[in-house]
């Protein structure tokens, strides 16, 4: 086996960044004229040239934008028109660091705004300028960074920051700057050398988060240390997010060890307990070492080295015994970045069968008979599609994988494109094998930055093999594959938009008729598939229609992947039959709710689908199923919500989300949309009256009648399933009353008797809301209070109540 | 050929053609806004919306491809509230009155804002002929007239309002206040439909002063041409310059709409001035339709409006690189024609015009 070195390209491009910050006086037209000569001048290059002049520049000054339009095909209509569409670009100059606050629905159900408000107050940013004076950070409230297990987030440049409360704001960023400082540089280079032992350690975007890589490079340390005789293998997502960093250790019987949740500095007794170092002399230092600490301390006792296998497997187990996996076959195996390894474990098998075959029909005929629909949300199914693409003339067919994955609260074509970027291909190339066409484009988020390098890796690699390129193996197929970075539009997940995003224009879904299978990309035939389809493609081919038809419910077939996450003990990403019930995703995957909590919905499919009442929740994962219940499969997110959520405000929640990310064409969706959210606030500010919530739910039915796009279509099913499910805590609304305790407006904080005067919230309150009074029960000063949350964190007696304004005193 | 059903006839039709040509042709009436017949179409306003009751779907007409076997309804009840939630919803976002609001409230309906017009601009002859066709009492009513208009005037929100009746006067020649009883409260007099503004923001107003101040000094006492025309002049032009053409007020009478007057703001309402070519933006009036923008697509030499930002907040503006008298030099004419309501018109308009109607 030879493996090569491997590099990750993730830092270096951070680096980039920094270096151009600091030069003083860009030269802004020999940059743009060198990104020009590099990218392109056709109309269709924009979003590439301006994403790479931001790069450069970190902000799109008016010079720069006027000197593209001088020396490209690109009108100044067209450049206003994209620069402004698209969150990613920046129009006035960022500071140094961007903080990007997490504002999925697993963030915000854990008290989001509150820790953005933190940041602000703290760096004294404003609404305005959104960087401090200091021009060192800028805040950025981001849709979703896809770290739903570690809510809430918080991301300062390359570095994640989970389970952020608003009280630990100054230390996080003392900690940032001293990480900025003393920037080591951690060994990214991976060396696959053959040992007699296997160490797997994720390096998916979740265990990175949850510090994989300090683990890793501990790893190699002691290593080094004492020279064991290891091969280290980064892995992608085992999907056990809850339980990051994991760590497998596999010894020569092929004997397996996972270790969950490992932590800085445990990392060399668990190597230790397996793997004996080679020579006599470090043996002896090592026991001799590991007798006196078993003495001194008691960090021995409870390491998780010592705890029982049985204990230490369960976890994993009991996340994993319910769960099938297809499109996450071999998780926690194989390694993103090797094509040899994949190879060897059967990679490229189902290709190469469908190369053998003399009929290209019969690849479609197995994808029909399959029964897979769509992974995007709609469900259409995937053999139909095909088959239609298949039959349209074209000098060029295009197939493009959907990686533009926005909903808050979802992460699974993430997490699919970096630990299965091989298979991704595979099931691309088998989409153009059988419908004759000759190019695949991979349209991803560009908050991806990890699925676009290891995309980018395995695309180079498959065109070192042969597997790429002209006359593949021989045959006469040709298949080029090209990458497509999004610039943070939601409404690109929609196919038309997606096209149009694809041709450098604003990003607007347009009617259909005609379908992109007909009529796409540049006017040609134009395949999109979902990431999660297209991973689900090898599989079936492999191993017949029928092994995947056997799997599911009578219209949905096969599995399908949820990011689930919200208040639940475990939370990961999780690939699950069709036909498993919701509750058995709470219960049995998931353990249920936090203690003295009660389960009380889920929210699934994100902005487009709708909250499922715990009492609904024997309902079988199903598209119709979903459907006929208000909600949507959409694309997988699954956000458990309890008793302390409140419906009124996850609505306003969503309902923010899409009217923020509607395109703004369509009459229904741009203004319809934004009144809904009028009425909403008014209803979560008590403002509202209860004639307000009929014309709300009118609204709401106009608007999914009246919108010309999936995304106007679906943006009431938030409110309408919670006008169904939970009406009776809308009327509350109206009378001033929210029994969650979530909506602010209607909240005020008070010290109850419990308080014995320790002064710590006195302390802590940012406002001196709270006079400082030792050995007294404490009194907030509602007129200064701001509901930061800070002192209910820090207070040691839970003296602190969040209680209703019209309760008295 | 393809057979469709519309409104329960059987069509039988070329592949290719929209809902709307074909309902055309069978002569039914489909109202749109945003659609032009030979300009590539947009589906932003929805109001020709129709149901396939096949799928039980709605569907924009102007730009729906016939299919077989669809059963298309123009004209039921449902189709119908939809269309008028449609243009309801067009009107909250459309800040901007349709007749100026002295005009309103005026007992005997004066065109106030145009003779402020024509006064301003010294056409003396044009303003005595607006004042003989627009009469319909015997005798002029400013003189016994408590004010209504002035104190309906937007200039008196940050300022003195424009002494109206004191123009009215000066523009009637006559000398001798008539022997009457004072006018007690407006009469109704018989008025199309009227769109509101809403509340503006006391810098969006200072901004229309600024615009209607620009080297005027304002006199209270009218002795002279000279005196009146600058007073003249300090009327903001609150009606619409396109109020006799514009399709949006029309579907708005078709439909019997009532603004309610809440509205919703995704922009400053400011007016942008190209004296050069005779144009004026005013953002607050436009329904995003993107006609402007697609009329000027073909001829990509010039500088031409686009749109920018997203969603609720986007505006069809000059490019950012641009300057707002630099877009629009040779096409200013063609976009004024095809914008359905008066977000681009003729700044100095065309009073005589206005008179006919």
């Amino acid at each position: 086996l030879h493996f090569k070195k491997l590099t990750t390209n993730r830092t270096d491009t951070v680096n980039s960044k920094c270096e151009c910050q600091e030069k003083s006086a860009p030269d802004i037209a020999g940059i743009i004229e060198e990104v020009v000569r590099q990218i392109g001048t056709e109309k269709d290059k924009v979003i590439p040239i301006l994403q790479e002049v931001q790069k450069r520049l970190n902000w799109l000054p008016s010079e720069a934008l006027k000197q593209i339009c001088r020396i490209t095909e690109i009108t100044p209509g067209q450049i206003s028109g994209v620069s402004t569409f698209y969150s990613q670009f920046r129009h006035i100059p960022a500071g140094k660091h961007t903080i990007r606050i997490c504002q999925g629905t697993a963030c915000h159900v854990k008290g989001a705004n509150l820790i953005s408000d933190a940041f602000r107050r703290v760096l004294k940013i404003d609404t305005e300028r959104n960087t401090s004076p200091d021009d060192l950070f800028s805040v950025e409230e981001v849709a979703c960074l896809g770290c739903c297990t570690l809510a809430p987030v918080v991301q300062i440049d390359d570095k994640t920051f989970g389970h952020v409360k608003p009280t630990e704001v100054d230390n996080i960023i003392a900690e940032f700057l001293h990480h900025a400082a003393n920037k080591k540089k951690v060994k990214d280079v991976v060396d696959f050398s053959t040992g007699s032992a296997e160490i797997r350690i994720g390096l998916g975007s979740c265990c990175v988060a949850g510090g994989s890589r300090e683990i890793l490079s501990e790893i190699i340390e002691v290593r080094e240390k004492y020279d064991l005789d290891v091969k280290l293998k980064p892995v992608g997502c085992v999907g056990v997010c809850n339980q990051t960093p994991l760590m497998e250790i596999i010894t020569g019987e092929n004997k397996h060890s996972r270790y969950t949740n490992v932590r800085k500095g445990e990392a060399e007794d668990i190597i230790l307990k397996h793997i004996k170092p080679r020579s006599l002399n470090k043996k002896v230092k090592h026991r001799l070492n590991d007798l006196i600490d078993t003495f001194l301390s008691d960090n021995k006792i409870y390491s998780p080295v010592n705890a029982p296998e049985e204990l230490r497997e369960k976890v994993l187990n009991d996340f994993l015994k319910k769960q099938f996996h297809i499109a996450t076959d071999k998780s926690g195996i194989l390694s993103p970045e090797s094509l040899d390894e994949y190879l060897l474990l059967d990679g490229f098998k189902s290709f190469r069968q469908c190369m053998r075959l003399s009929d290209k029909q019969d690849i479609i005929n197995t994808i029909m008979e399959s029964g897979l629909r769509g992974r995007g949300g709609a469900g259409f199914p995937t053999g139909k599609k095909w088959e239609i693409f298949s039959r349209q003339k074209g000098s060029q067919k295009y197939v493009v994988c959907n990686g533009d994955e926005g909903d808050p609260g979802a992460f699974m074509d993430r997490m699919l494109l970096e630990s299965f970027p091989y298979r991704v291909i595979e099931g691309m190339l088998i989409a153009g094998f059988a419908t004759g066409a000759g190019r695949g484009i991979f349209y991803i988020r560009a908050e991806y930055p990890l699925a676009v390098a290891r995309i980018r890796n395995a695309i180079k690699q498959c065109y070192t093999a042969g597997i790429l390129g002209e006359n593949i193996n021989g045959s006469g197929f040709d298949f080029n594959i090209d990458i497509f970075e999004g610039a943070g539009a939601f409404v690109c997940g929609e196919e038309t938009a997606l096209i149009t995003s694809l041709e450098g224009k604003r990003g607007t879904p347009h009617i259909r008729p005609p379908y992109p299978a007909v009529k796409g990309f540049r006017d040609m035939p134009t395949l999109v598939n979902n990431v999660e389809t297209l991973v689900l493609v090898p599989w079936i081919i492999d191993k017949g229609p029928a092994a995947f038809n056997s799997i599911g419910t009578e219209k949905s077939k096969g599995t399908k992947v949820f990011a689930l996450a919200g208040k639940i003990k475990k939370g990961g990403l999780i690939e699950v039959p069709m036909g498993t019930t919701i509750r058995e995703i709470v219960e049995k995957i998931g353990d249920g709710v936090a203690e003295g909590r009660r389960f009380k919905a889920v929210q699934i499919g994100g902005p487009s689908g709708g909250c499922i009442p715990e009492s609904l929740s024997d309902t079988p994962v199903d598209y119709e199923e979903l459907a006929r219940l208000g909600a949507m499969m959409g694309s997988g997110g699954l956000v458990v919500l309890d008793d302390s959520d409140c419906m009124v405000d996850m609505a306003k929640y969503f309902l923010t989300f899409t009217h923020k990310q509607s395109c703004g064409k369509c009459t229904f969706c741009r203004i319809g949309t934004k009144h809904m959210l009028n009425i909403l606030t008014r209803l979560s500010e008590g403002k509202a009256e209860i004639s307000e919530i009929i014309e709300l739910e009118s609204l709401c039915l106009s608007v999914q009648k009246g919108s010309l796009c999936g995304l106007g279509k679906t943006a009431p099913n938030p409110v309408l399933t919670g006008l169904k499910y939970f009406r009776e805590e809308y009327e509350e609304h109206t009378r001033g009353i929210c029994r969650s305790k979530r909506c602010m407006t209607l909240l005020r904080y008070d010290i109850n008797d419990k308080c014995t005067g320790c002064t710590k919230c006195s302390q802590e309150c940012p406002v001196k809301a709270i006079p400082f009074l030792p050995y007294e029960q404490h009194v907030i000063d509602q007129e200064i209070c701001t509901k930061c949350d800070n002192c209910r964190i820090v207070c040691p007696e839970n003296a602190i109540e969040i209680v209703n304004l019209n309760d008295q005193y | 050929m393809i057979s469709i059903k519309i409104d329960t006839k059987e069509f039988s039709v070329d592949e290719g053609m929209t809902i709307l040509e074909v309902a055309r042709k069978a002569g039914c009436k489909i109202p749109t806004l945003c659609h032009k017949d030979g300009i590539p179409h947009y589906t932003s306003c929805m109001v020709c919306m129709v149901l396939d009751k096949r799928t039980n779907n709605f569907i924009p007409s102007c730009s729906s491809l016939v299919q077989p076997g669809m059963d298309i309804d123009t004209s039921g009840a449902e189709v119908l509230n939809l269309r008028k939630k449609a243009i309801d919803l067009l009107f909250t976002e459309h800040r901007a009155e349709c007749e100026a609001p002295c005009r309103v409230v005026c007992p005997a309906g004066y065109n106030i804002p145009l003779m402020n017009r024509l006064l301003g601009s010294e056409d003396l002859t044009g303003a005595k002929r607006l004042y003989s066709s627009g009469l319909n009492t015997p005798f002029l009513w400013c003189w016994n007239c408590p004010g209504y208009c002035e104190n309906a005037c937007r200039r008196r929100k940050i300022d003195i309002p424009v002494s109206i009746r004191n123009l009215q006067i000066f523009n009637s020649g006559e000398t001798i206040p008539p022997d009457s009883e004072p006018v007690q409260k407006p009469q109704k007099v018989k008025k199309r439909f009227s769109s509101f503004t809403g509340v503006l923001d006391p810098l969006e107003l200072s901004e229309w002063v600024k615009e209607s101040d620009k080297e005027n000094i304002r006199h209270r006492e009218l002795s002279d041409r000279f005196s009146a025309a600058a007073e003249a002049r300090s009327c903001m032009h609150c009606d619409c310059r396109a109020a006799g053409d514009c399709r949006l007020r029309d579907v708005a009478e078709e439909f019997g709409i009532k603004d309610t007057g809440t509205k919703i703001v995704n922009a400053p309402a400011l007016r942008k001035i190209n004296p050069a070519t005779n144009l004026i933006f005013e953002n607050a009036k436009c329904i995003k339709c993107g006609l402007c923008v697609r009329i000027c697509e073909d001829k990509t030499e010039e500088p031409a409006l686009c749109f920018i930002n997203r969603g609720f907040i986007s505006i069809i503006s000059e490019p950012l690189t641009d300057n707002f008298v630099d877009v629009l030099r040779t096409r200013a004419k063609d976009c004024i024609e095809i914008c359905p309501t008066g977000a681009l018109s003729c700044y100095k308009g065309n009073p005589s015009d206005e008179i006919k109607k």
